[in-house]
């Protein structure tokens, strides 16, 4: 088999994995402490919530599309549910239907993208980005000020451990079982056909606007289940909480080898991709890196992982 | 299909199109270049709104709003220039439209299996390096063609359209695919297809339908007609009435500016010609034949094997740096894309070509203020003033000052790549009667325009391509309508 055709057949996520691995050993160098399972279950229950709303990019960015706001409907679900479970009290059904209505949220707000960018033809990077400024007033017209705390049942649930296994690994569990699924489905099949190349997909036969719009509800639902980890993890309603979320889930999404030209890229790579992120900042954090040069080493940590990933596809993408 | 209509600005595409299809015929579609024969099809499979016009399938009238209503009507259709996701594998790509799921899911083996079975008829064909796993976008253009024509056939349709199908494929491949449209035909399926190879059109239709300037002139079975009758068809009876004067006369040959031996390219075959100084020299043929490659490759945009030499002494085009360095100038008629520098006044829209060559990066306004003046006057362009935004300017005007980036030094060999497309037929006149005026001062011009008349009316010699060969060459009297058509449609 010829170098080029072995670069073919590989899973398109080989890179991202390979990296993943340097970077747990390279935190296992720094602080051994950081491969115990205890730190373990805390990196995956901080960075759950970066890898659904990585997973939710990575299906906008598969048809060539992309979301800027998936933060802010992030921080919009995490003061909705808050506000909810406070008003509907702390019982386990109103906690699920608090839980089911910030769904709800995130969907309608993915609706609004779809409808802006798809059906009115604004520019995605633009018109999301508006939106994002639009949720973070309405998250804060629902919550004025930060540290409205959850119910203690919701986030004692997240953090704790049923039949001694973590909470947190329920959810990573349901989350790959999900995009085993997804990955499956027509639906992503025909989000790849439309992202490779829109006019052509229109000539096949593709409901091309429909696949477009129904692809940034489903990335709204999925920042929408970000919103609720983060919830879980952080155990209060803050209307900010998405800060510089947005950008590190399409980082992962390319990391993973999703391209932004669309059409290419898996959800799995994506999930790494937000792994990768997560290590990078504990690895920062482990090498006692003073406080005021830590996002100067994480910004050029990610960088050289992306290019490493480039380096490593054989390919340079857009 | 009954009296179809379909105009794109002023431009009419189609004003009168008809055609009747019956089951199991071939039927082909023959004319001349913007005749309107892809418009036609492309309406008939939903991808092109219709202006007006009735179809009625069955005996019943429908409304095709676009290609996912064709393809449940039962239309399927083969693009000429492909509709293919080239990060997606052959057999996703082969049933894009309906993959098979189990359980909600999509079904892998029956995607594979499937796809195997549609491609069967082609499979001894596609040769090496060909699986239904395959990323489209790794495979050759004939495999690509073949992927096509088997989605063309996947899934449940009567209706089959080929605008095209075979300028990739090698003999072969041809003869397979004929082999499959006699089965789809034998089953009662109609087929239609539109070929720029009149020997492949003898072999295998049945009926066909001429066009010529957006009208059904005539249909008729091929067997009660002749290549010279379908010919005389598309050229029509005076349509050289134009505005456009006779064939130049051919001024006397100067010394040779260029020379091109055995030139080769993704799209061009072997193409050799030698261009004199003072020359208009014509690309002909229908559409795509590598007129444009042929000029694009000369300005260093697309990679060839041959040589090229100019005054007689060879050249390496790498790039368009290269290519203006060595005295070429590249004019598009996609101003918007490949000419005018948008948002930017008529001055920066003059210059970069001479600040490129000159390289001179201190800018002297005064002089370079005069320059302007002087290419802008001698091109008598219309303008309130350099300042102004080149937007401000119609898209005749737009185009006389691209132009007038080239005379600001000393350009030898002026490519025209359909310089005056969509632009009115007034300052058409005047930009042709420019370009022969640039001849007379010794500038050598390769021109490929879209409209047969035009260049008739304004090529010294016209030489026709035909699936990226050069298959005649037209001088003197030969240079006519019915000539030019007759040799566009013959074999390569």
């Amino acid at each position: 088999m010829t170098h080029r055709s072995l670069l073919r057949t590989m899973p398109p996520y080989l890179p991202v994995l390979i990296i993943l691995i340097c970077m747990f050993a390279l935190n296992g160098l720094a602080e051994p402490n950081s491969l115990s399972a205890y730190a373990i279950k805390g990196l995956v229950s901080t960075y759950l919530a970066l890898m659904f709303l990585a997973v939710g990019q990575t299906i906008v960015i598969f048809a060539a599309d992309i979301d800027l706001s998936v933060g802010a409907i992030l921080g919009l679900v995490n003061v909705t549910v808050v506000s909810l479970m406070q008003a509907l009290g702390d019982t386990p059904g109103a906690i699920l239907l608090s839980m089911l209505l910030a769904v709800g949220v995130g969907a309608a707000c993915g609706a609004l993208n779809g409808v802006l960018v798809v059906i009115l033809r604004l520019q995605a990077i633009v018109a999301t980005f508006a939106t994002s400024v639009l949720f973070l007033g309405l998250a804060l017209w629902v919550m004025p000020v930060a540290g409205t705390p959850a119910p203690r049942l919701f986030w004692r649930t997240f953090g704790g451990r049923i039949m001694g296994i973590p909470f947190a690994y329920f959810v990573l569990a349901a989350l790959l079982v999900l995009i085993f699924l997804l990955a499956r489905s027509r639906f992503i099949q025909r989000l790849l056909t439309v992202g490779d190349d829109q006019l052509a997909a229109f000539q096949t036969g593709l409901p091309v606007t429909s696949i477009r719009v129904r692809g940034y509800i489903m990335c709204g639902v999925f920042a929408a289940f970000a919103g609720l980890c983060i919830t879980g993890d952080t155990a209060s309603g803050d209307p900010n909480v998405g800060g510089l979320i947005t950008l590190n889930s399409v980082a992962a999404a390319v990391l993973g080898g999703a391209a932004l030209s669309g059409g290419v890229g898996t959800l799995f790579g994506s999930v790494l991709g937000a792994l990768v992120i997560g290590l990078v900042g504990s690895l920062v954090f482990f090498l006692g890196t003073p406080s005021e040069w830590q996002n100067l080493v994480q910004g050029l940590t990610v960088l050289a992982a992306l290019m490493v990933g480039i380096l490593f596809s054989g390919r340079a993408r857009a | 299909m009954t009296d179809m209509h379909k105009a794109y600005g002023a431009t009419k595409a189609l004003t009168s199109g008809r055609i009747e299809l019956f089951p199991g015929e071939l039927h082909v579609i023959m004319g001349a270049n913007g005749s309107g024969k892809s418009t036609l099809c492309k309406i008939l499979a939903g991808s092109v709104k219709p202006d007006g016009g009735t179809i009625t399938l069955d005996g019943r009238p429908v409304d095709i709003p676009d290609p996912k209503a064709a393809r449940e009507l039962g239309v399927s259709i083969f693009y000429q220039e492909l509709s293919l996701s080239k990060n997606r594998t052959v057999a996703e790509n082969i049933l894009a439209r309906d993959l098979p799921t189990r359980a909600g899911l999509v079904d892998r083996k029956a995607v594979m299996a499937q796809a195997a079975q549609v491609f069967a008829p082609f499979r001894d064909v596609a040769s090496d390096g060909f699986s239904m796993a395959a990323r489209v976008g790794d495979l050759r253009p004939d495999q690509r063609q073949l992927v096509e024509i088997a989605k063309t056939f996947a899934g449940n349709a009567d209706i089959f359209i080929f605008d095209e199908p075979t300028s990739a494929l090698d003999r072969a491949q041809t003869e397979a695919f004929f082999k499959e449209l006699d089965r789809r035909k034998a089953a009662g399926a109609v087929i239609v297809f539109i070929s720029h190879r009149m020997e492949e059109v003898f072999e295998i239709g049945d009926r066909v339908t001429v066009i010529r300037d957006g009208e059904t002139v005539s249909s008729a079975p091929l067997a009660e007609t002749t290549r010279d009758r379908i010919v005389a068809e598309m050229v029509g009876g005076d349509s050289g009435a134009s505005v456009f004067a006779d064939p130049p006369e051919a001024p006397a040959p100067g010394k040779v500016r260029l020379e091109l031996r055995g030139v080769s390219s993704r799209r061009l075959r072997d193409v050799s010609l030698s261009l004199h100084a003072g020359e208009v020299l014509g690309l002909g043929g229908l559409h795509g034949q590598g007129q444009s490659d042929l000029l694009r490759a000369l300005f260093g945009l697309e990679q060839t094997t041959g040589e090229v030499m100019l005054d007689g002494a060879p050249i390496a085009l790498p790039s368009p740096r290269r290519a203006i360095r060595g005295g070429f100038g590249y004019i598009s008629g996609d101003r918007q894309t490949d000419g005018a520098i948008s948002g930017r006044s008529i001055f920066e829209n003059v210059v970069p070509i001479h600040l490129f060559k000159s390289r001179q990066h201190i800018l002297r306004r005064g002089t370079l203020t005069a320059e302007v003046d002087r290419v802008l006057q001698i091109l008598a362009t219309r303008h309130g003033g350099t300042g102004l935004p080149i937007s401000s300017l119609s898209g005749g005007n737009q185009q006389k000052v691209i132009i007038s980036r080239w005379l600001m030094d000393e350009t030898q060999v002026l490519l025209l790549d359909d310089p005056t497309k969509g632009i009115d037929l007034k300052t058409k006149l005047e930009l042709f009667a420019l370009i022969r005026s640039l001849a007379d001062k010794g500038l050598a011009i390769l021109l490929y325009t879209s409209e047969d008349a035009e260049l008739l009316a304004n090529s010294d010699r016209i030489l026709v391509f035909n699936n990226g060969r050069i298959v005649r060459e037209l001088a003197g009297d030969d240079r006519t309508r019915l000539m030019l058509t007759s040799a566009a449609f013959e074999a390569a």
